[in-house]
């Protein structure tokens, strides 16, 4: 099966600079997914590996081929776009079939692909259709049929659900992720959504400014970011960061948050260097709350409780920082108004450098 | 329409307004073709007398009979058909693969092209030095001269691009993603995107051909190669100056007013016939649907 590698990859417009030297190897049959905020450089770098953009420098293989000057219709890649780009002219047939067309397929090869991906993504009763008459859902899925019936080595996903609302967007992931566990094809995805990272990627990369800050499985990002970047962009809510000076403590390394002190995993980089700026990342998960009497606990001012259901935010501040707090309402709902601190394992704090926001090392947890 | 009882009193003004200055434009442009019409169908006594304001006075198709009898009609006629449909048909050929050359961004010079494009808007050679190049072309009384010579208008080139620029980018990368190269792009993607636009640009070209007049004089001496309008010039001209004719008029059923009148009104139902096909695309919005805006 196909794997792609991108090998220093660059990207200039004129002196601009928005792609740096990039490395990244996706595996075959790997969903990778590429995330970072608007003008990261994601959707540029997924159009290199398409062929729409030129690439300034660096080798891009597909297969072990050197691809960088083919084609993209030589490639053997297919693409969904963020708007569809569905041809406005032909029923959702003709969109289907149009690559095969192209291509010079037989009718009768072209008219059993076409039934057998209409039938895979349900769009069976819509053939006849054109897709002003489709919903946003079913529009998306004749883009993706359009791609799937080639059956190309590679699928490339920009954004492709950023145009649908909440509710579709949840169907439609899921829906991806069983597509690809079905035709397990190498798949790139482009999103800015950290949810749609989490829960389709076998692999996430996190791009910021051009660069990739960190790449790993969701989890290994979600436990162990490498910096204060990653630790924002993942999870939701994010990882609180709370800037912080190292302290000598009785029983080991604290944190002085201004009057506060909150106690540190025994690293080895918190040994000495009392003084040293921190930053804690405290994701809103892993912390209990505490409410009057509670020993231990680091004092917080509620500011506001968001009710979620099951669970329930809490926005509160740590000695003037803003801080979030995500628990469970069931059995505790009449407590979250009376919080008035939280309790946490040292061990669950992740601890990064106060100066170049990366994380210390030695703290990387099992995953 | 949205109701009225919504609208204040300033706005209802000028709602009545609008559609009052609209209803003399249109009365203002359709008097003339009801004017024209009622002429051809009067007799030649009354048309002379200045008596034919809205309906035809003493109703007679002899007009017609006289304009129809006349193999030179019929043979301009065919040519005036013959230079629409050759000269759209051509035009056609040129402007929209020019205009979606000049649409891409990768086009090398594409600023330079599109003034050079743009710089005929304005200005050109002139009437001697055109002359001079298609007498020098050997293009003079020919069929084609006539065609090729007017088939590419700079503002129907810049009309066609800005539609080709206004098509998302995401359609010509979907279909390149497909497999299909710059001529499939232009041809199976744009092309059927573009029919608002073509229509239009065909349009122009069919009524500004259909029309054509003062080049076809210029340039054609064979009068078995002249359009309908030259035919038309000719006949008036003929018409008027022949005295034989003149004098005969008081009994005739049609004079030198009902005869051009005739030959206005069989000169302008092909157009008026081509308009209803072409009109679906000005209002349809062909692009609706297929991207996410």
């Amino acid at each position: 099966m196909t794997g792609v590698n991108l090998e220093s990859i660059t990207k200039r417009y004129g002196a601009v600079q928005v792609v740096h030297s990039i490395d990244l190897e996706v595996q075959s049959q790997e969903f990778v997914v590429l995330v970072g905020p608007s003008g990261c450089g994601k959707s540029t770098t997924l159009r290199m590996i398409a062929g729409l953009e030129e690439i300034s420098d660096g080798k891009l293989t597909i297969d072990d081929r050197v691809m960088n000057r083919t084609a993209p219709k030589d490639r053997d890649v297919a693409m969904v776009f963020q708007n569809y780009a569905l041809y406005p002219h032909l029923n959702v047939s003709e969109n289907i079939a149009f690559g095969l067309r192209i291509r010079r397929e037989s009718k009768e090869a072209i008219a059993s692909s076409v039934d057998e991906v209409a039938g895979i993504l349900g769009l069976t009763d819509y053939l006849e259709r054109r897709p002003a008459d489709l919903s946003g859902g079913q529009r998306q899925r004749v883009a993706m049929g359009r791609a799937i019936v080639r059956r190309p080595k590679v699928f490339l996903f920009d954004e492709p659900l950023s145009n649908l609302d909440a509710k579709l967007r949840t169907q439609m992931r899921a829906e991806i992720k069983r597509l690809h566990k079905r035709l397990g094809v190498t798949s790139i995805y482009v999103t800015h959504d950290q949810v749609e990272a989490m829960t389709l990627a076998d692999r996430i990369v996190v791009m910021n400014d051009g660069r990739i800050e960190q790449s790993g499985t969701p989890m290994e990002l979600f436990v162990n970011p490498v910096n204060t970047f990653v630790a924002g962009f993942l999870g939701s809510p994010p990882m609180n960061q709370v800037q912080a000076v190292l302290a000598k403590g009785a029983n080991g390394p604290q944190a002085l948050v201004g009057g506060t002190v909150i106690d540190l995993p025994k690293l080895d980089a918190l040994q000495n260097d009392e003084g040293r700026k921190l930053v804690l990342g405290i994701r809103p998960e892993y912390v209990t709350i505490a409410t009057k009497g509670d020993k231990n606990q680091v004092p917080l001012e509620i500011d506001l409780v968001e009710t979620l259901g099951s669970e329930a935010l809490l926005h509160a501040l740590l000695d003037g920082v803003p801080f979030v707090i995500k628990s469970e309402t069931i059995g505790q709902i009449s407590k979250l108004d009376a919080v008035t601190g939280f309790t946490i394992d040292p061990d669950l704090i992740r601890v990064f450098d106060g100066e170049t926001g990366d994380a210390l090392p030695g703290q990387d947890r099992a995953v | 329409m949205t109701n009225m009882n919504l609208y204040s009193r300033n706005d209802k003004m000028f709602v009545y307004l609008n559609m009052f200055l609209v209803g003399v434009f249109t009365l203002s442009t359709l008097y003339p073709f009801i004017y024209i019409a009622a002429l051809s169908f009067s007799s030649g006594f009354e048309a002379r007398a200045g008596n034919v304001v809205l309906t035809p006075v003493d109703a007679t198709i002899a007009a017609y009979k006289q304009v129809l009898s006349e193999p030179a009609f019929w043979r301009s006629y065919l040519n005036t058909f013959i230079y629409t449909i050759g000269g759209t048909l051509m035009s056609l050929a040129f402007i929209i693969p020019g205009a979606y050359a000049l649409s891409r961004p990768q086009l090398y010079g594409r600023r330079f092209w599109n003034l050079m494009v743009a710089f005929t808007m304005w200005f050109n050679a002139g009437l001697i030095p055109f002359f001079l190049n298609m007498r020098d072309l050997g293009l003079l009384d020919s069929y084609f001269g006539i065609i090729i010579g007017f088939a590419v208008n700079g503002f129907n080139v810049i009309l066609m691009r800005n539609f080709f620029e206004g098509v998302p980018s995401s359609f010509e990368e979907a279909a390149r993603m497909d497999g299909a190269n710059e001529f499939q792009v232009l041809w199976k993607v744009y092309m059927p995107l573009a029919k608002p636009a073509i229509a239009t640009i065909a349009l122009f070209c069919i009524v500004s051909r259909w029309n054509g007049f003062f080049w076809a004089m210029v340039l054609l001496q064979d009068q078995e190669k002249v359009p309908l309008q030259v035919y038309l010039r000719h006949t008036i001209a003929k018409l008027s100056d022949d005295q034989e004719f003149s004098v005969t008029l008081i009994d005739a059923p049609y004079s030198v007013e009902t005869v051009t009148a005739a030959i206005i009104v069989c000169s302008i139902i092909p157009v008026l016939l081509v308009y209803p096909f072409l009109q679906k695309y000005f209002n349809k919005g062909i692009m609706l649907g297929g991207v996410k805006e």
